[in-house]
């Protein structure tokens, strides 16, 4: 894997934008190249060490390539990849009681408070998707929908998918007489945080209002909801259930194709459809560059950029204050490295495959900064 | 006084007139109405109590079937799903991230188990030997009602307890120390209980006849009275194996999860255990992580079925072997 | 001061290490009364530990309780608040501004679900009890024997994967839509049409439970039924009655409140079940289920979800909403607990000395 990795990068070379720090790579790697090999401080302890990792289950397939990967190069390192929540992964890394965390979400301000010392680092960049199983409507077809529409229909305002708001967004497409059934997350979910910051920011004086953004919201008690557990719960639940409509996370594409899931076209802020794509997640997140701080805690959501596709989040590995001692600390800093490395973790073989986009070099400096930080 | 005397005789009240059984007219009588009534012409219960009388045991023996029913379909929906993809590597090979197999949950579970055998096991014991044989009217029914309370509290407290108290507050992380203590103190009192009940069913002229040969009474307690309670004894170890194989919710905040085999140090290293993967795996959207929710199932049922027949085979061999006093 | 830290007994003093000991300890180890220390501490620890868990609650839980106040019992919200704004105090205590946590719809979850095993495991399991100890052969009666330990060692969370991947939706596909249509609209029986679902609810939450309590309550009826004396089923049977007519006249409400006992017990094992119903129930936060197979939760399922995430509310109110819960459910049952061992104890003290000596 890493090998196909450095050969892949050494094809794509530049798509990434590569910093001063990385001018090691600038040549082109022969393709038998020692994988791994490449920086300093990538490479972990020699001693054995176990890492546990919780969290988004959006990031969790990736978490489970890089986990296998790094674990086939370095086989001392055994990372254990849990998909639960990213509320569960901001709260283990908060206790203390998990090595990384994973969470679509940045922490709160007050969470930072409490714990001082902890970090949110941005791995890659992400999107979620907003599926609908609506029979009637061929794949080729991508309804559009906006915010005003999807807070209607989580709010139980739109019941039905041939409702006139509905139809207003779509022209020509002819949509059954089929009750909404709103599936949204049981369990504390960045991808909560993302869909209701989307509808926050969309409907500031209705949902932005009354209900507004988390990880953990309170979806109002309407009567054709239904609350799964996890993006995989997500899909199942929506396959299973006529008339669906679910926000799911884009690491999850493949399984919504097999499951013959429609994908929604969305309304970013300057009025324009877009479908999640290599191009309008990068376009959209292109606004946000200059505007990241340096602990990286920042909404990408609905930013304003024409082609850009409005709900789109770095993916943050949630650091715990104090790391459980100085070997756990150190290999978790050369697995992080390895993780925003363009030719490690971020290289395409692993991020095209959850539909993830890399970081640019500008941000991935803030996170290598951060991880510098990581202390054990 | 004369009126008294003049009184006429009065014959007594009607109701006291003496019965007079007619055995002539009551074998002319109709006999009594079929159907509603206790008896039929031959002196047989009625049809409607018969009917009664099987309608009644038919129920009876359709519960019995209806609580068979429900066992049967867990067991066959579990081994269905699980025995046609099962291979033995499951056993063999520890979880990965993209799959492999459930070696480091079943060898945790194991450790867990025994761990809690040792450690339940011996506070069991000695609560129950003190129980039976030392502690007083009150002190003893104080002590007694304290760890029954104990046993009803739900295992999710405990759960809950045992994460803020140790996993967080004492700094110990999710780790085999925490999941141990939970899980005794989970455990403890049904230890406790089965060993009193089984001491105090040894006849006490065991205990007396020790004490003529003069032994102390803690080589007595050793050598005698445990021994004859072996069998007793290890129901509730039996039973503490029993829980400790098919508790979840105590240990998912206890002993966290982990993907490597279980290392022997007892803070700060999560460990994995069989429930967890039925727990967690069953809605992973990946096929290789469902299977292998059923195949931990399948595991479990297999060592459940396996704990029982042990527990049935000691009852038996004890049963052979008792003496009656 | 030496002579009197030495026994009278002693006939030499104490040599090496021993002398360090002090005179106490000496005499325990000599005259065996050490055991009784040692086993005394052991019996202590169950009493202690349950000391220190209703410490800990309560510590945690307090000034959850001083926010939520008496409300908490009366109201179905789930609230987290805003935990990405500033975080308020109320009388001293940091939580996110909007948060408003209340118990009621788990609560009456958590009772609906049990009340509903107990319904429907308690005729089941007096039935077999009764078959087993006066019908069926012996060999029957120990393998049914054997069934009900089986059943009761299974773990909860194989119940719980059969609900959701056999039994739910075999019950939604075949049962739930004949019931429901089939109900008349009257004001009782509307809780029973409606929406079938997908088999995750209320009813096959409870159909779950009951499975799991049977045999607890069969066992203990199984138990109280074999204690009936002889000598009344046998007067029984000599005034002419039948065997379903012993049953149901002498050996049922002999034990009665024993079985009545066994139901309670059945009741609070049901109330603190966790995994099956988290996975059966449809985790339903803050609203009250709308019909008998509508989704809702429990206050022991959602601990065990909500806990994993409580702590990425930064103030730690979550946390302590969850202790607030786990303080609840620790009370119910203890109470059931308590009730239910009053019930059982009191069959093994009936008074008629009938049977004693026959």
């Amino acid at each position: 894997m890493l090998t196909a990795a450095a050969a892949a990068a050494a094809l794509t070379l530049g798509t990434a934008g590569l910093t001063g720090a990385s001018t090691a790579l600038a040549a082109p790697r022969p393709a038998h190249a020692k994988a791994g090999a490449t920086k300093s401080n990538e490479i972990p302890p020699k001693a054995k060490v176990n890492l546990s990792e919780t969290g988004s289950t959006l990031l969790y397939p990736l978490f489970q390539l890089w986990a296998a990967a790094y674990h086939k190069h370095y086989p001392n390192i055994t990372i254990t990849p849990q998909g639960t929540g990213s509320g569960t992964g901001i709260s283990d890394a908060s206790s203390g009681t998990v090595n990384i965390g994973a969470s679509d979400a940045y922490l709160s301000p007050t969470v930072f408070a409490q714990y001082p010392g902890i970090e949110n680092i941005a791995l890659a960049i992400s999107a979620q998707m907003i599926n609908y199983n609506v029979k009637g409507v061929p794949a080729s077809v991508h309804l559009k929908l906006d915010g005003g529409v999807l807070a209607g229909i989580y709010e139980g305002h739109i019941t039905n998918w041939d409702a006139p708001q509905v139809r207003a967004l779509n022209p020509g497409v002819k949509l059954p007489n089929e009750k909404i059934v709103a599936l949204h997350r049981s369990d504390s979910s960045g991808d909560t945080f993302l869909f209701s910051s989307y509808l926050s920011d969309t409907n500031p004086s209705g949902w932005g209002k009354t209900i507004g953004y988390g990880t953990s919201i309170s979806f109002p008690a309407i009567p054709n909801a239904l609350a799964e557990e996890g993006n995989g719960g997500m899909v199942t639940g929506c396959a299973a259930t006529p008339g669906c409509i679910a926000y799911i996370g884009i690491s999850y594409l493949a399984k919504t194709e097999a499951a013959h899931l429609g994908e929604a076209m969305l309304q970013n802020r300057d009025g324009f459809f877009h479908l999640p794509n290599a191009a309008t997640i990068t376009a959209e997140a292109a606004a946000a560059y200059s505007q990241t701080p340096p602990d990286e805690a920042l909404s990408l959501v609905d930013d304003t950029a024409k082609a850009g596709y409005p709900i789109i989040n770095y993916e943050y590995a949630i650091i715990p204050p104090k790391q459980p001692n100085g070997t756990d600390a150190k290999a978790v800093k050369a697995f992080l490295y390895w993780a925003i490395d363009p030719t490690g973790g971020s290289s395409p073989a692993f991020l095209d495959a959850v539909n993830f986009q890399p970081l640019p070099a500008s941000i991935a400096q803030l996170s290598a900064a951060q991880i510098a930080k990581i202390k054990g | 006084m004369s009126e008294l005397q003049n009184r006429p005789p009065t014959s007594p009240a009607p109701g006291l007139q003496p019965a007079f059984v007619d055995l002539g007219s009551q074998a002319n009588q109709e006999p009594p109405a079929a159907g509603g009534g206790a008896l039929d012409l031959y002196g047989r219960p009625s049809w409607g109590r018969r009917a009664a009388n099987a309608v009644g045991w038919g129920a009876c023996v359709l519960a019995v079937v209806l609580i068979g029913a429900p066992l049967f379909w867990v067991v066959y929906g579990v081994v269905a799903r699980a025995v046609p993809h099962w291979h033995w590597s499951v056993i063999t090979t520890p979880t990965s991230a993209v799959g492999g197999g459930l070696a480091n949950e079943i060898v945790g579970t194991l450790l867990i188990t025994a761990g809690v055998v040792v450690l339940a096991g011996t506070v069991g014991i000695c609560s129950g030997v003190y129980l039976s044989e030392y502690a007083k009217g009150r002190t003893g029914a104080l002590l007694r009602s304290g760890s029954e309370v104990l046993a009803g509290v739900p295992s999710i407290v405990l759960g809950y307890v045992g994460y803020i108290a140790l996993v967080i507050g004492a700094h110990w992380q999710f780790s085999l120390a925490a999941a141990l203590v939970t899980l005794s103190v989970l455990t403890v009192p049904y230890i406790a209980k089965t060993t009193e009940s089984a001491l105090r069913q040894v006849p006490t002229s065991y205990r007396e006849g020790a004490e003529a040969l003069g032994m102390s009474q803690v080589r007595t307690m050793t050598r005698i009275t445990l021994k004859a309670a072996v069998p007793g004894v290890t129901t509730g170890l039996l039973i503490a194996i029993a829980i400790s194989v098919g508790e979840t919710a105590p240990l998912l905040y206890t002993a966290g999860f982990s993907d490597s085999m279980p290392s022997l140090s007892l803070t700060h290293s999560p460990v994995g255990y069989l429930t967890y993967a039925v727990w967690t795996f069953y809605n992973q959207p990946s096929v290789t992580f469902q299977q292998l929710s059923y195949d931990a199932a399948l595991v479990l049922v297999v060592l459940v079925a396996a704990l029982v027949c042990l527990s049935r085979a000691i009852v038996a061999r004890s049963q052979r072997y008792a003496e009656r006093a | 001061m030496a002579l009197a830290a030495r026994h009278p007994l002693e006939a030499e003093p104490p040599r090496g290490w021993a002398a360090w000991l002090p005179a106490a300890v000496r005499r325990a180890a000599r005259d065996g009364s050490w055991a009784r220390y040692l086993t005394g501490a052991a019996a202590l620890l169950p009493v202690l530990a349950l000391a220190a868990v209703l410490a800990v609650l309560a510590a945690k839980a307090w000034p959850a309780m001083k926010v939520n106040g008496t409300g908490f019992l009366g109201r179905s919200t789930w609230q987290p608040g805003s935990t990405y704004a500033a975080a308020v105090r109320t009388d001293g205590v940091l939580h996110p501004a909007g948060s408003e946590y209340g118990a009621l719809a788990l609560i009456v979850g958590t009772l609906a679900s049990s009340g509903l095993a107990v319904v429907f495991a308690v005729p089941l399991s007096v039935g077999a009890a009764l078959a087993v100890v006066e019908k069926l052969p012996r060999r029957a009666s120990y393998v049914v024997g054997m069934f009900l330990e089986l059943l009761a060692g299974i773990p909860s969370v194989v119940f719980g994967l059969w609900g959701i991947t056999s039994f739910g939706p075999a019950l939604a596909r075949d049962v739930y839509p004949v019931v429901a249509k089939h109900m008349p609209d009257i004001a009782v029986l509307r809780f029973l049409r409606g929406d079938t679902g997908y088999g995750e609810g209320l009813l096959t939450a409870g159909l779950v439970l009951a499975v799991m309590i049977v045999p607890i309550v069969a066992a203990t009826t199984r138990d109280l039924l074999r204690q009936v004396p002889a000598l009344a089923k046998e007067g029984a049977a000599a005034l002419g009655m039948n065997d379903w007519e012993i049953a149901c006249k002498v050996s049922v409400p002999w034990v009665r409140s024993g079985i009545i006992g066994a139901a309670v017990l059945g009741l609070a094992r049901a109330l603190g079940e966790t995994m099956a119903v988290a996975m059966v129930s449809g985790s339903l936060l803050g609203t009250m289920p709308l019909n008998l197979y509508a989704k809702m939760g429990t206050v022991a399922s959602t601990i065990v979800q909500q806990l994993d995430g409580a702590f990425s509310d930064g103030t730690g109110f979550e946390v302590r909403t969850l202790a607030e819960l786990a303080l609840v459910l620790a009370v119910i049952t203890l109470l059931t607990n308590v009730a239910a061992r009053l019930l059982v104890r009191k069959v093994s003290t009936v008074a008629l000395p009938v049977g004693r000596g026959v």
